[in-house]
This record gives C-alpha cells, sequence and structure tokens, in this order.
C-alpha cells in the first residue's frame, strides 16, 4: 500500500456517496442532502428537479424547505446553490467522509463496500479535533481514494513546520531521519517474518540512513540494506 | 553468506553418525560463530552437507573434562522459525541431537537481537550458555552489559567475549558443566496462549518442549511437516490446522509476527534493564567508510575503483606477471624439460610418451594448463574475494546494483554468487541458496552458466585478448553484458514464481585479518585442486585417445561445415569446443593455443571468445546445477546455453561479416 494521490479506482461513484439510507434523525438527514449537493456541484451539475427527485417522500421535502429557511442553501431559477453557512456545514461533512475513507481503506484495509458504510456513520459524529487528527495522521491528504479532493481543514493549513504528519511512511523521512516504528503494512506475511527476526517491529526507533540507490534502514546496532517499497510500508511516527 | 564451508567439498557424511557427546554453536550470522569453533576445535574440521540438504555444517572434536567431543557449527540464523533453508538445517539440528551442550554465540552490541534466539531456546527447554561475543565492539560504541543481571534474569548463563583476541574463550568450557535451563519465558496473547497449548497436548515428549513445537506450528511452520506425519495421525494434522486457522482468523497480523513481536517486547525490557548506553558521537572512520561505499555518488567511485584494483592485481598481475613466470620460467624451463627428459628415459614406449608429454600429454598439456595458466590467477581471486567478504564490503555492493537487477527481475543479493562466479561457478551456483525464491535461483544459475566466465577462463579470455586493441575487449564484453541483460530479461519474465525481498543485513566495515584471509584463500585453492585437475586430466586423457583413435579428424570433419560456415572459425577450433564440453577455461585455452599460433584473425577471436564465454557450463558446474535443481532444469539449462552460444556466434559472425566490421 502506498499513497498515491489521486490514485483512481474504476469503480469510482459518479455521483459521490450516498448515505441517505442511514439517515434517521434531521440532522443526519440535513447532513446528507448537504452532501448531496456538493456532490452535485462537484459533477457540475446543481439542478433542482436533482435534489428535489433526491428528496421525494414527503418529509424529506419538509427537510429540504426548512434547510432553505435556515439560509443552507438557495435556489436560482432551476439551480441550487449552498449559501455561506451550508457550505462550511457541507465542506465539514465532506471532509469528514473522505478522510475516514482514506483512512479506513488505507491503513485499516478495509474493503471499499466497508470503508464507505462506515464513513457514512462517522461523517456526522467525528469532532473537529478527531477530524484534524485524523487528517494530520494521514499526513493531510488531499484527494479521498476515489480521487476526489478533500476540502482542506485549519491543520491543514497551518505552517508546515509547526505541524508534521504525526505518522508518515518511513520513506518520507530525510536520510537520516528517526522514528518510532507505529505498524508495518505488508500483505506479505514472510517479509514480516523477515524483519522482525531482524527486530524491524512497532515499538521499536527506526533510522533511515539513507534512500539511495538503494534504502538502508537501522535498528539498534543492526543495518539492514532493504528493497523501496519496504520503507513504504514501514509506518513511523516521528520522535 | 556463511564464511566458512561453502568453499569446501560437498562429500556427505553423516553428521550423527557418532553419539559422543556433543557441542552445538548457535547464533546469528556474523557474530563470530566460526572463530569460536576454530578456537574449540583447533585445525582440523570436517565440513559436510546436512543430510538431505546442501547446507554445510562444519564439524571438529575439542577435548571437554578429558574426553573427546563433538562441536557442531550450525548456520548462522535470525530466527529459530525458519525462514531459510540454513535456519531450517539450525532448527533440526535443535530438534534432532540430545542431550547436546548448547552455546548460544551473540553479538554484545546487538543484544536484543541475540535475545530472540535466547527466548526460543529458552521455549525449547534447552539448556545453553550466552557468550556475548564481540564484546570490545560493544565497548567501542559506549554499550555497558551487566552479565550478572543479565543471568538472573534469563535464568541461563551469560559471558563475555572476544573472540578474535581469545579474550574470555576458556570460560566457554568452564561453564559448560554448568548448564541450567532458561528461566526466561515469553507470555503471547491469551487466544495465542489457549491455541498454543491446545496444540501442545498433542505433540509427543521430544528433545524440545511441545510447547515451543505448537508455537512453530501455530505460526505456520511448514517445514515441520514431514517431523509431523512421522508422529502423529492425519486427522491430528488436520486438527492442528484447523486450530491455526481459527486461531488466525481472529487477527488481523500473521501469527508468527505476532510471536516475534511478542519476544521482541520481552528482549527490549530486558535489554533496557542490563545495558547502559554511552552514545559516543565520534563517527568511527569505518562507519564512515561503510556510508561512503553506499553513497549514490562516492559509493559508485569507491566501486570502479575496486573494480580497477581487482582488474590491476588478478588481471594485470595475476593473469600476467604470475601467470608468464609460472608458464614460462617454471613450467617453461624447469618443469616440463625435466618430465621430458625422465619419460623420453623410462618411457621408451612412444605412445606412453605421448600420453604424458605429447601434444595431448597430461603433464605437458592438463598439469601445465591447471598450475602455470590457472591456478596463479584464481589465488589471487581468492584473496581479494576473501578480503572483499572481510572487509563487509561485499554486501554493499549489493546496495549498489540492486537498481539494476531489479531491472531484470532479481535484487542486489543476486550479486554475491555472481561475483563469486568469476572466481568459480562451481562454488557461485551453490551460493545462490541465500536468495530465497526458487525462481530466483534458477535465473542466477542460468546466468551463471550462460556468461559468467570464471577466473580460470577470464584468465585465458585476458591471455588471449591482451595482444590486440581495447575494442576487442569492449565488444567482447558487451556482447556477452547484453546476451545476460535479455536472457535474465526474459527469464524474468517468463519464469513462474515470485521475486524475492532484498534484506540483507550489512554487517559493519572491518578491517579484515591477514590469517583468516590466508586460511579461507588456501582451502579455496585446494578444494580448487581437487575440483579441477581430475577434470583437466581426465580431458586430456579423452582428447589424447579421440586423436589416437582416430576419432578426432572425423569430428573435425563431421563439425567443420558448422563451425566455418556459421561461426566462421578455422576447423582447428572444434577440439576447443569438444573439450569446452568438460570446461570452458580448457577450451579457451584451446582457442589461446591457436590465437598465439596466429591462426585466428581478431574478428575470428571475437566470435571464438563469444561463443565460448557463453558456452555450456564445465562438467562440474552442470553436475552441481543437477544436484541443486535437479535434472530436469540442469538439461533445459544446458541445452538452452548450447543453442544460445552458437546462435549468438553465428549471428555475431553474419553481422562482422556483412558490415565488415574490421577490429
Amino acid at each position: 500500500m502506498k499513497f498515491k494521490w489521486g490514485k483512481r479506482k474504476p469503480h469510482c461513484h459518479i455521483r459521490g456517496p450516498f448515505c441517505h439510507r442511514e439517515a434517521e434523525t434531521r440532522d443526519r438527514a440535513i447532513d446528507e442532502l448537504l452532501e448531496f449537493i456538493w456532490n452535485l456541484r462537484e459533477n457540475g451539475v446543481s439542478n433542482l428537479a436533482d435534489l428535489q427527485s433526491e428528496a421525494s417522500d414527503p418529509e424529506a421535502r419538509n427537510i429540504l424547505s426548512y434547510m432553505e429557511q435556515e439560509g443552507l442553501f438557495a435556489r436560482e431559477g432551476d439551480k441550487v446553490y449552498l449559501k455561506e453557512k451550508g457550505e462550511e456545514k457541507a465542506r465539514g461533512i465532506i471532509r469528514r467522509h473522505r478522510l475516514t475513507e482514506r483512512l479506513l481503506m488505507e491503513i485499516f484495509e478495509l474493503s471499499e463496500e466497508e470503508a464507505e458504510k462506515e464513513a457514512c456513520k462517522l461523517e456526522h459524529i467525528l469532532s473537529p479535533e478527531v477530524t484534524d487528527s485524523v487528517c494530520t495522521f494521514l499526513g493531510h491528504p488531499p484527494v479521498c481514494p476515489h480521487g476526489k479532493p478533500i476540502p482542506p481543514g485549519k491543520c491543514c493549513t497551518a505552517p508546515e513546520k509547526s505541524v508534521k504528519p504525526l505518522v508518515m511512511p518511513l520513506s518520507d523521512l530525510d536520510p537520516g531521519g528517526e522514528g518510532r516504528i507505529v505498524f508495518i503494512s505488508s500483505n506479505f506475511p514472510a517479509r514480516l517474518d523477515k524483519l522482525s527476526a531482524l527486530g524491524v517491529v512497532p515499538g521499536s526507533i527506526i533510522k533511515l540512513r539513507q534512500k539511495k540507490p538503494s534504502p538502508i534502514i537501522q535498528v539498534g546496532e543492526t543495518t539492514v540494506a532493504v528493497d523501496p517499497e519496504i520503507v513504504h510500508d514501514i509506518y513511523v511516527k516521528a520522535v | 553468506m556463511r564464511k566458512r564451508g561453502k568453499n569446501r567439498g560437498m562429500e556427505s557424511k553423516d553428521i550423527n553418525r557418532k553419539s559422543t557427546k556433543k557441542i552445538i554453536l548457535i547464533g546469528n550470522p556474523n557474530v563470530g560463530k566460526s572463530v569460536v569453533f576454530n578456537y574449540l576445535t583447533g585445525k582440523y574440521v570436517v565440513v559436510s552437507n546436512y543430510p538431505g540438504t546442501t547446507v554445510e555444517v562444519s564439524h571438529g572434536t575439542t577435548k571437554w573434562r578429558g574426553k573427546n567431543v563433538t562441536v557442531l557449527d550450525t548456520p548462522g540464523v535470525n530466527s529459530l522459525l525458519p525462514t531459510s533453508e540454513d535456519e531450517i538445517v539450525t532448527r533440526n539440528i535443535l530438534l534432532n541431537e540430545k542431550d547436546a551442550l548448547i552455546v548460544q554465540v551473540a553479538d554484545a552490541k546487538n543484544l536484543r537481537r541475540s535475545l530472540l534466539i535466547s527466548s526460543q531456546l529458552a521455549e525449547m527447554g534447552l539448556p545453553f550458555l550466552l557468550v556475548l561475543n564481540m564484546e570490545d565492539e560493544a565497548r567501542e560504541r559506549g554499550i555497558k552489559i551487566n552479565y550478572q543481571e543479565l543471568s538472573s534474569l534469563i535464568g541461563a548463563k551469560a559471558i563475555s567475549t572476544v573472540a578474535t583476541q581469545k579474550k574470555n574463550l576458556e570460560k566457554i568450557t568452564e561453564e559448560l558443566g554448568d548448564l541450567r535451563e532458561a528461566t526466561l519465558h515469553i507470555s503471547y496473547p491469551p487466544a495465542l496462549e489457549e491455541a498454543v497449548s491446545q496444540i501442545a497436548d498433542f505433540l509427543p515428549a521430544e528433545n524440545i518442549s511441545p510447547r515451543s513445537i505448537a508455537i512453530m506450528l501455530l505460526s505456520g511452520d511448514k517445514s515441520l511437516k514431514r517431523w509431523l506425519h512421522a508422529r502423529l495421525p492425519e486427522s491430528r494434522v488436520n486438527e492442528i490446522e484447523a486450530i491455526r486457522r481459527s486461531c488466525q482468523a481472529g487477527f488481523d497480523q500473521p501469527i508468527s509476527y505476532l510471536i516475534n513481536q511478542a519476544r521482541l517486547e520481552k528482549a527490549d525490557e530486558i535489554v533496557r534493564r542490563v545495558t547502559m548506553i554511552n552514545p559516543i558521537k565520534r563517527k568511527r572512520l569505518s562507519t564512515r567508510i561503510g556510508e561512503l561505499s553506499v553513497h549514490p555518488f562516492w559509493g559508485v567511485v569507491i566501486l570502479i575503483g575496486a573494480v580497477y584494483l581487482l582488474y590491476q592485481v588478478i588481471g594485470v598481475f595475476g593473469a600476467g606477471v604470475a601467470v608468464d613466470f609460472m608458464e614460462e620460467t617454471v613450467f617453461g624451463e624447469y618443469i616440463n624439460p625435466f618430465f621430458l627428459r625422465w619419460t623420453e628415459r623410462l618411457a621408451p614406449v612412444a605412445w606412453l610418451r605421448d600420453l604424458l608429454v605429447g601434444q595431448y600429454g597430461l603433464l605437458t598439456m592438463a598439469m601445465t594448463y591447471a598450475f602455470a595458466l590457472i591456478l596463479p590467477i584464481i589465488t589471487f581471486f581468492f584473496i581479494a574475494f576473501g578480503l572483499m567478504e572481510d572487509s563487509g564490503y561485499l554486501p554493499r555492493l549489493a546496495v549498489m546494483s540492486n537498481k539494476i537487477f531489479r531491472l531484470i527481475g532479481l535484487n542486489g543479493k543476486a550479486i554475491l554468487p555472481m561475483i563469486l562466479g568469476l572466481g568459480c561457478g562451481v562454488m557461485a551456483t551453490l551460493t545462490t541458496r541465500i536468495l530465497e525464491s526458487k525462481r530466483d535461483r534458477i535465473i542466477v544459475t542460468l546466468l551463471l552458466a550462460l556468461g559468467v566466465p570464471c577466473s580460470a577462463q577470464m584468465a585465458i579470455i585476458f591471455g588471449m585478448l591482451s595482444g590486440f586493441s581495447p575494442m576487442l575487449v569492449v565488444l567482447w564484453a558487451g556482447v556477452v553484458g547484453l546476451v545476460l541483460a535479455v536472457v535474465g530479461y526474459l527469464a524474468a519474465r517468463y519464469l513462474p514464481g515470485e521475486s524475492s525481498d532484498f534484506v540483507l543485513e550489512l554487517p559493519p566495515i572491518r578491517l579484515p585479518r591477514i590469517g583468516n584471509i590466508l586460511i579461507k584463500t588456501l582451502s579455496r585453492i585446494e578444494w580448487y585442486l581437487k575440483e579441477a585437475v581430475p577434470l583437466f586430466a581426465l580431458s586430456t586423457f579423452i582428447l589424447f585417445i579421440l586423436d589416437r583413435a582416430g576419432i578426432m579428424v572425423h569430428i573435425e570433419n563431421g563439425a567443420a561445415p558448422f563451425i566455418k560456415g556459421v561461426l566462421g572459425l578455422p576447423v582447428e577450433t572444434t577440439q576447443a569446443f569438444l573439450i569446452g564440453f568438460l570446461r570452458r577455461d580448457y577450451g579457451a585455452a584451446g582457442l589461446l593455443a591457436l590465437a598465439r599460433a596466429h591462426a585466428l584473425s581478431a574478428e575470428q577471436i571475437l566470435v571464438a571468445l563469444v561463443t565460448m564465454t557463453l558456452f555450456v557450463p564445465c562438467l562440474a558446474n552442470f553436475l552441481v546445477i543437477v544436484k541443486e535443481r535437479g535434472w530436469k532444469i540442469g538439461a533445459a539449462i544446458s541445452g538452452f546455453i548450447l543453442a544460445v552460444a552458437f546462435t549468438v556466434g553465428g549471428l555475431l559472425n553474419l553481422i562482422l561479416k556483412i558490415t565488415g566490421f574490421k577490429i
């Protein structure tokens, strides 16, 4: 697994994730509709008709008009657009959803389906602090696993120096950099066995001695030359 | 790579033959096991293959409490949960040797990894002595270990030594009488522990504890399959597998990995309690050299420097000065005239004279080639190789070349057998064992047999090329290199199987010990002579017979259209190719003789040399390929190589003819 921003999966959502089936409360329903409008806009359409067909049952219609009253969105002819308040809210939801997707799919290696399901739940409940932590943990990814932009949060715009990602692939360290191994994401059990026999396991302090021509890592007094893929797979926390 | 042994013969004596008490040395690679072994056993060492494998195990004897005991030097291991053939052998020795005295030799500056092995020995319920060697290197790095505390924490005695200076080594035999079963115990997560005890209940009480075997089985150790089937009914074996599967299902990570983590956690805890580190800021010179040798820029500079030095030592001095001296002075002026005189006097029969000192004479041809042409070169090669090995430079070459080898689907480790192949293909083929996947081993075996000229061959090639323009050298190397790259690429592409990871431990850069290198060189030369000289004699004898019986003429006539038409070479080269089937270098020597007689043009030399370089592996190499890879692969490789050699030679001739290129 590698961090490659913008990797687009063939079965990527055309219109973005729809989560309305999970929506139970009004707040959730509002979130879903805002998310829907955001996704429409990303796809270059902002048709009122689409929104109305999405919210076709009477209850949803009620919510839609409530949202309009609250100043979350407005209509202009047959188009809809988010107002400032709605924009901000939608932005947060999209950010939480896509960050969660990234976390679940790439770090926890959940299937796309499962990740999607969980992201739909978590997008409503993650606190801003947790969201920023996840964002930092992931190294402020600019796009979701489907290649859609993740709206940046406060943590992303903070000066580069003060906020370093908490956890990053060892390959992102500068040569000579050190970190504590948080986890090693490898699908090859033999690789894990070999590394662990050399003392390379989570919890160990690891030093990246060099990257070229081949990466060399050091744990204690053990120096090991490895393939570049292996350094990508070792996630470390700066010490 | 192991320091000892791979250079020795392949006689397979049964290690378990004697029933005397045994001392078993075990430990990580490069921790000085061999030095301890040499100290204990003195000079007399027998190296033999572990039954059923080509992994070599050295054994010797030492006096202990007035009795002779056998000492086994096992292959280095990083874990007793085997991931390589070497590790399987070492684990099996522990599994099978009853009542052995176990000495774990360890690197004092790498206590954590040493304890990973100690914890497994403790788990097996085997009493052992922990010898923390290279205490001087640890001290240099500001690492101080409280041995008393360590002994009490693991429950086995721990002592410190500096084997290269023989410091404290006498303590090993003193302490052997008092081995204790270690008390070190690792607890695993409850779900694992439960599965371990379930499996352990099925297992018979053996030399090592059921618990330790249960843990290996739970980790998915396939190398125990035979052992298991010999002891348990099929249903039980299946039951164990079912337990393993359901246990694994409860974890995201492989069980083996969790187990190693738990062991290392415990090791870390012990290390924290017994070591004091005063980090030493000053960078040692050796560290600095080590860093430069793998630097993207300086590494290349050093590499070029090393290659140049090798060329000067082996190519210019070895193949030039030393060979000239041996051939012209020693053999030309003394030995051969001496034999000529004596055979004339003592062997009145003409054919007997011919057999000894004729055109295909055992003395004049076979011995002269073996001792005058090849011995000087291979000697210098082995010295140079020993220096690279002992200084720690060899694995760093792998770092520099990993990228290139990845292009043809291999990894940097492949350079180790390739370099050794420049010495001797037989040794090199045996060394492919350091590559993990079968596919990688086959590819490297193929490339070695195809186009890596051994030093004997190289010597003769240098000899042939020396009188001509450097262009010839460049073209020869270029064509052979290109063929190697293309064949490597295609083989990697079309051979099934996965390429293996590049994970290679780099030992610290050390000043090589001259004595050690000389001993190694001598044993390698001894091995080489035993290996090569009989074959030289045999092939000369075959030539002699073919010549005497008049068959040679027929073969030459039969092959003439091909040799002349396709390769564009004179008919006399036929016999060179003929003996090339027995030894490529000997075949090349035949070409050299023709070249010296000015029977070949520069273009013909190029075609002949390229064909001979790519020619079938020598008989010994062929046999070792068969031994390591089986008949099918051995035959396939040889057939393929023969086809490639003549195709490339033919094409080269065609291109030279069409373009009218003159070298």
